[in-house]
């Protein structure tokens, strides 16, 4: 894992020199070829234990898969943009670049094993997510949506480090596994204050990357004014490369003191589903509805951390992966809507089944998985979630979160109704989307795997 | 002698910090904040960490508050033009932070601090350039290199975001 760090970040810097090149055709090939090599590399980690540098790093199974999920949300996102800038003078060579540093970063927050890594992670990982916020220069929303990531992601950021400072005055290492140590002699001992105060600081501070209820105010204005190639790539690896850190920093240093931070978990993802699921009723933009959706999504994901056991590790990748799918998928098909009706909202897609079946099939799908219906990835990725709940005895979670996946299946068919139900209004609206070669890959790959997740969920569940 | 220092150190930098919320003019502000800095690199003196105090004025005290007086300048910010925050939302704002001070004293005052600061075990000589940069390059040189990369990205942006593109408005 170690080497494909450092060939991303080696890589990041060729792309900018690629800029040089008086053609942009090669840039998105070299790109993607430079994302597989560091798949392959990380893959060869597959079934190792290691330490890295002095216990900064580590390897094992279940890093290996956030870190390809991450890397191929990023392949699959990066084809999307080939005919997303119009402008000849975007420089794509440098957002290709960003994207690149990002994964880095991403990777970091999935191997970490030293909190230190853990914030140069989730620092990389913003601070290019801020910049390609604001990167549309000409669009006062995308302005907006930088400037507000921006100021309460670095508020945030604070309230992380001042929670680490305390930790480390707690216990006086940055180390995960120094961490679990002071933690299992406390039990005898009892801890110090300083270790809740600073715990609670560092979840409040992860917790908000992650827009997780009431952290999550910036969530709708950001990914609303965010380009949405790049909300596509924030929803997606942000959201697993926080929940793997999350998930690894709980697992690791404190499961001794589950009863003092379950509480919190389950409080906020109770908040979470509610609001995420009930505010995502009222949006008339489908970019909206989807920002809410990924905070309802946050929510489900919190659950099987709040269920911490022997399976929540593999019911939060399984949840993640089809997650990321079915959004690269509605993202992608929000895109080519956008460029080529000019609307966002949920009237934009009407009729669409009737031009476009393949594109509207794709949308069905996965809305289908991020409802949770049945033969989608979706699915699987709740019903483990749900199992993980139950087996922990959390039984007001589990109501809760069903109840709000009947709540989401109303504002994920919406978009579906418009699309089979209602024909379009003016004859503008009824061209005929021309989808690029691109899109229709990456839209048939994604649909493709998440309905085998939902057919056989077992070919992915059975190595962890 | 030192604890005198301290307790005046801490006096001023307690004293200009509220002085940087309070104070209405924006530069007024900024002054005092510097004064924090100052007052916060006396602290690290007193800690035997000269390196600190030394990077801590250079940066913050030197190069980063000179860009806040610089942005506050070019946004010509005056009191009039402040916007104004309902009650309910100061409330709000006060309650909450009442709260996590409240928190923060109670979880300090009962902090048991005697791994850390325990005389016999402390060296004095470790805040001292040699020993940070031994550590820097040995044991945490993994973070170190990769906090280049967190640079270049924002490098990079920086770049990207205030380079002016063909056909674009100037000032």
């Amino acid at each position: 894992m170690f080497y494909s760090v450092v060939l991303l970040s080696i890589f990041g810097i060729l792309n900018l020199f690629l800029g040089f090149l008086k053609s942009r055709a090669w840039l998105l090939p070299v790109t993607l070829l430079f994302l597989a090599t560091a798949l392959v590399v990380t893959l060869t980690d597959w079934n190792k234990s290691l330490f890295f540098w002095n216990y900064m790093m580590s390897t094992d199974n279940v890093s290996v898969a956030f870190a390809t999920i991450i890397i191929v949300s990023a392949m699959l996102i990066l084809p999307l943009s080939r005919f997303y800038f119009p402008n000849a003078a975007a420089p794509v060579p440098e957002y290709y670049a960003i994207l690149l540093f990002s994964v880095v970063g991403a990777i970091l927050m999935v191997t970490y094993e030293n909190i230190i890594m853990l914030f140069l992670g989730l620092e990389t990982l913003s601070i290019a997510m801020y910049i390609l916020a604001g990167s549309d220069k000409r669009n006062p929303r995308s302005h907006e949506a930088a400037l507000k990531y921006f100021l309460m992601g670095a508020f945030a950021t604070g309230i992380l480090l001042f929670g680490v400072a305390m930790l480390y005055g707690a216990t006086g290492t940055f180390n995960l596994s120094g961490l679990a140590q002071y933690v299992r002699t406390t039990l005898v001992n009892g801890a110090s204050p300083m270790l809740y105060l600073g715990l609670t600081l560092v979840l409040i501070g992860i917790l908000f990357k992650l827009s997780v209820a009431p952290f999550h105010f910036w969530t709708p204005d950001v990914y609303d004014g965010t380009p949405t190639l790049f909300t596509a790539f924030m929803a997606t690896v942000v959201k697993t490369a926080g929940f793997a850190a999350l998930y690894k920093i709980l697992s690791v240093s404190f499961t001794g003191i589950y009863s003092v931070w379950w509480i919190t978990l389950a409080a906020t993802s109770v908040l979470t589903l509610l609001i995420g699921n009930i505010t995502a009723v009222y949006q008339q933009s489908f970019k909206r509805m989807l920002a809410y959706s990924s905070i309802s999504h946050a929510g489900y994901l919190l659950i099987a951390v709040t269920a911490m056991g022997q399976t929540s590790q593999s019911s939060i990748l399984f949840y993640s992966l089809a997650y990321t799918l079915a959004t690269i998928t509605s993202f992608a098909v929000l895109i080519l809507v956008n460029e080529n009706r000019a609307g966002e909202s949920f009237s934009a897609f009407n009729g669409l089944a009737r031009h476009n079946p393949f594109l509207a099939f794709a949308l069905t799908v996965a809305m289908c998985s991020l409802a949770g219906i049945p033969l989608t990835g979706g699915f699987f990725g709740k019903f483990y979630i749900f199992i993980n709940a139950l087996e922990k005895g959390l039984l007001f979670l589990l109501v809760v979160a069903v109840l709000m996946s009947a709540v989401g299946i109303y504002y994920y068919f919406r978009v579906v109704i418009a699309m089979y139900m209602r024909g379009s209004d003016d004859n503008a609206v009824a061209d005929r989307i021309i989808v690029p070669k691109s899109y229709a890959a990456v839209l048939a790959i994604t649909t493709f795997l998440t309905i085998l997740l939902g057919v056989a969920p077992d070919l992915l569940v059975r190595y962890f | 002698m030192a604890d005198k220092i301290f307790y005046f150190l801490t006096f001023l930098s307690l004293i200009s910090a509220m002085l940087v919320i309070f104070s209405r003019n924006p530069v007024h502000s900024v002054l005092y904040l510097i004064l924090t800095f100052f007052c916060l690199s006396g602290h690290y003196i007193l800690l035997n960490a000269q390196f600190l105090a030394a990077v801590n004025i250079i940066v913050y005290a030197g190069a980063i508050m000179v860009l806040f007086l610089f942005v506050i300048m070019f946004l010509n910010l005056r009191e009039d033009t402040e916007p104004r925050k309902g009650m309910a939302a100061k409330l709000a704002a006060v309650v909450s932070g009442g709260l996590l001070l409240l928190i923060m004293v109670a979880a300090l005052r009962t902090a048991d601090m005697s791994t850390l600061n325990n005389p016999a075990s402390f060296d004095s000589q470790i805040g001292l350039v040699e020993n940070l940069g031994r550590v820097l390059f040995t044991d945490f040189l993994l973070p170190f290199e990769l906090a280049s990369v967190l640079f270049l990205v924002a490098m990079v942006g920086a770049v990207m975001l205030g380079k002016r593109e063909a056909g674009e408005r100037n000032f």
